[in-house]
């Protein structure tokens, strides 16, 4: 009987060993010089650049394509594909002259039929473009000028044009590659010009590129001028944020996309990690409170509100140093940012109970106030970050405010702000343009029922319309720097939005890895300058 | 026609009401596919007409719903609105790392649902049997997230025996056991119930007053017979699990139709949702009728009942 149990049990212990056997032994799963990037998203469709708006998607689309303007980090513009530019004086065309020593991972040569090619496509409704054709604006046509000398037409001035065509959107695609592919074949399997080579990618799991033997076209500011001294990158998705910093940790990956802020602070203080935390630049994280009804109607009120936060100690409570305060509607990473914001709405309690008082407000019993029997009560869906949410209702309660939050999911909040169901919405937007600010402060941007649109202050003013499309369709620098200054002042002089912190993009890499740089927005990582010591 | 004939002719209709019901419920829910697809995108209003009118979504519901059913008659379901690829190579590629998990995951769990069934079920109600059902409970009651992570943690961060994420044979060794504790711990209540109940029957006394050593007894007759109950649930697991196992996948970076389907529910990728559920809707029909030719091998009888 007993002898019969034993030999369950060691039924039971093998067929557990055999589970086991895997276990013994653990391949070094990197080769040398290969650089592992994680990601924090799996769903990618497209790297075709004239496609995509997704900045994951764009992480792989900075390695595999060069633009005809390169700026780096900082948004100093030097020469890329076009070694020099001539604005016309009425900002309506961009005379570019191009290299002619180019060629892309095809073998085919870079030249104008390539600008013309890409600039035309992006165009074209069938290429179902998502960010570049807004960012062309009103483009008419490309002139080939010679073979590599183009002019850029377009139908209204575009003073903002050298900027943009520094954008992943606008790289310059492989015509030859996109006529053998087709479209949506071009799109899983792009052909640039940039350090990296496109080689596969094994969806939902990882893209593999390739260094670019032949590169010999750096941008001046970059420290390595010809081929990467990374012999590979692999770009693996890993969604969930603590199975990517386990991964960072146990050496799987080398660099951490997006990672928690105390996890980021964990590693860069073990030593074993460095952090590189980017503001992204755009519209910072902030609340736009709704102009158009409830206790928001009243700019005392919103003046009030403001002064009742104190945003510096909250950045650092939720954050621990790592994501600082925002003080304007526009990040300081982005062109034409302007630093008057950072006078406005320091935090005052005793001005924030002075101004509801002003406004008729009078201390409830219960630490509310009320006015005409009716308590102070904004109702705050918030689709992003619940403990922001969650800091903003307790510190705004000290001066009596009754911040209602519901945490919703999009199609909800989408529903309460077409419908008009709402005092305040938070907002985020990654973008390298001054231009962002049209939408969510453009009357045509009102959300309406089946319109879901930014305009979530709903802000309806023509003189505010009028600047922004000043602003759009200046003509030179100086003019587009000042007019964008102008609105952002008047921003924040109607007590619209409310900055709460920057946006950032928190990653940590292996002490290993040196030579990483952002691209330009903070957003994307630049790998052709990157070094890998050996373990 | 044969039986099995017979059980696949009878799909199409439960996929066409399936569809419907799919196509319907798409129309219902809030959301504008477009708005969803460029959720935090600066894109203009012009943008988004223009990616209406290219997926068909400024026609009329009716019109596109038989326009949809007259292309799915000649096999085509269609591009992803997301990817614009065929939806049907989307599943395709898919595919084999959701199967790949499911075989783990099936291995691990029926393995260790056998093993402690057994060894709970030939004597119940004492420690053994106690320990095991406790154990099995555990695998049950911990939701995959948890169990996954600390699989990670001990194994992948602290042990580094095998690998968190990537590809081959030892980067599915965790996936596996976080997928197959859960199937252990169903499957070994159901096997020791079944061996209580086996261990009682006639068959079993005369085996054993014929003399026969109890490792026979057990594992020849009582175990065999104790199996039909819990190859219908080790059936039901693996149709499951063929869907895709969305926080396993998650956890462990892993792609996968569950992922799949729960990415394209979030972004109404209709042509995808639909396509995803015609193969659920498949895989469900085709592993039950594997599973009836399982029960005939463990079963005669019910071969014999098959054919009468």
């Amino acid at each position: 009987m007993s002898s019969s149990r034993r030999t369950v049990l060691k039924t039971g212990a093998a067929s557990l060993a055999l589970l086991a056997a895997p276990t013994i032994a653990r391949a070094q799963a990197t080769a040398a010089n290969t650089l592992i990037w994680a990601d924090d998203s799996n769903s990618d469709v497209t790297y075709d650049p004239r496609v995509t708006q997704s900045r994951h998607e764009e992480q792989v689309i900075v390695q595999v394509f060069d633009q005809l303007i390169m700026s780096d980090e900082t948004g100093k513009l030097s020469p890329g594909l076009a070694t020099a530019w001539e604005m016309s004086p009425d900002a309506t065309s961009v005379r570019l002259s191009l290299r002619n020593d180019v060629k892309f991972h095809d073998g085919t040569p870079f030249n104008a039929e390539a600008v013309k090619f890409t600039m035309d496509t992006i165009a074209d409704p069938a290429t179902g473009s998502q960010g570049a054709v807004d960012m062309l604006g009103p483009y008419d046509k490309t002139e080939i000028l010679g073979s590599h000398e183009v002019r850029i037409n377009f139908k209204a001035p575009n003073a903002g044009i050298l900027d943009t065509l520094t954008e992943n959107e606008l790289s310059i695609v492989s015509p030859a590659a996109v006529q053998r592919l087709g479209n949506t074949g071009f799109a899983q399997a792009p052909v640039g010009t940039g350090p990296f080579r496109f080689v596969s990618w094994e969806r939902g799991r990882e893209v593999v590129l390739d260094r670019n033997p032949d590169y010999a076209w750096a941008p001046t500011w970059s420290t390595v001028q010809g081929p990467s001294n990374v012999q590979r990158i692999v770009h693996r998705f890993i969604p969930n944020n603590a199975t990517r910093v386990a991964a960072l940790e146990a050496g799987e990956v080398h660099i951490g996309d997006i990672l928690p802020a105390l996890d980021t602070k964990r590693l860069a203080d073990s030593g074993k990690f460095k952090a590189m935390i980017g503001v992204a630049a755009g519209l910072s994280f902030g609340a736009l409170l709704n102009t158009s009804r409830g206790p928001f109607d009243d700019i005392r009120v919103r003046r009030a509100f403001m002064h009742s936060i104190d945003r510096p100690r909250l950045a650092q409570n939720l954050y621990f140093g790592i994501i600082k305060a925002a003080f304007g509607p526009l990040a300081p990473s982005t062109p034409g940012y302007w630093a008057g914001g950072e006078q406005y709405f320091p935090f005052d309690r005793a001005l924030a109970n002075r101004l509801l008082d002003e406004a008729g407000w009078t201390m409830g019993p219960n630490g509310i106030r009320v006015k005409n029997g009716q308590p102070l009560r904004v109702f705050f869906p918030s689709l992003l970050l619940p403990d922001v949410a969650v800091a903003l209702q307790s510190e705004a309660r000290r001066v009596g405010f009754d911040i209602a939050v519901e945490n919703v999911l999009k199609q909800r909040q989408d529903e309460l702000l077409m419908t008009n169901q709402y005092e305040m919405a938070v907002i985020r937007w990654v973008s390298n343009d001054p231009g962002v600010l049209r939408i969510p402060f453009h009357s045509s941007n009102i959300p309406e029922p089946g319109k879901f649109k930014f305009n979530w202050a709903r802000v309806n003013d023509p003189a505010m319309d009028d600047l922004i499309a000043k602003a759009a369709q200046a003509r030179t620098a100086a003019e587009r720097t000042s007019l964008f200054a102008a609105l952002q002042k008047d921003i924040m002089d109607r007590a619209i939005f409310f900055p709460i912190h920057d946006q950032v993009q928190t990653v940590a890499h292996s002490a290993r890895v040196s030579g990483l740089r952002y691209a330009r927005g903070n957003w994307q990582m630049r790998f052709h300058e990157a070094r890998l010591a050996t373990a | 026609m044969g039986y099995f004939g017979r059980r696949i002719l009878g799909v199409i209709p439960v996929i066409m009401v399936t569809w419907t019901l799919v196509f319907v419920v798409l129309q219902i829910i809030p959301g504008d596919p477009v708005n969803l697809m460029l959720a935090g995108v600066p894109a203009s209003e012009e943008v988004r007409a223009r990616e209406r009118e290219r997926l068909g979504l400024n026609k009329p519901v009716v019109e596109r719903y038989f326009s949809f059913l007259a292309r799915a008659a000649q096999g085509d379901l269609g591009d992803s609105f997301r990817s614009r690829r065929p939806v049907t190579d989307m599943i395709a590629e898919q595919m084999w790392p959701t199967i790949e998990l499911a075989l783990g995951g099936l291995a691990v769990g029926l393995s260790l649902g056998i093993v402690l069934g057994v060894l709970a079920g030939i004597r119940p109600n004492g420690w053994v049997d106690s320990s095991c059902m406790a154990l099995a409970m555990v695998g049950v009651s911990l939701p995959s997230f948890w169990i996954g992570m600390m699989l990670i943690y001990v194994f992948g961060t602290v042990l580094m025996w095998v690998p968190i994420t990537g590809r081959g044979f030892d980067a599915l060794v965790l996936p596996s056991i976080t997928v197959g504790l859960f199937i252990a711990g169903g499957f070994a209540r159901l096997v020791r119930s079944s061996i209580v109940e086996a261990m009682g029957q006639d068959y079993v006394r005369t085996a054993r007053a014929k003399g026969l050593p109890r490792r026979k007894v057990v594992l020849k007759h009582a175990l065999r017979n104790a199996l039909i109950p819990p190859v219908t649930l080790l059936g039901i697991q693996f149709a499951l699990l063929i869907g895709g196992a969305v926080v396993t996948e998650n956890v462990f970076a892993r792609p996968g139709l569950g992922t799949m389907l729960v990415d394209a529910v979030l972004t109404k990728d209709m042509p995808l949702v639909q396509a995803l559920i015609v193969y659920k809707t498949a895989a469900y029909v085709v592993i039950n009728a594997a599973i009836d030719i399982v029960y005939g091998i463990i079963d005669p009888r019910v071969r014999m009942a098959q054919n009468s």
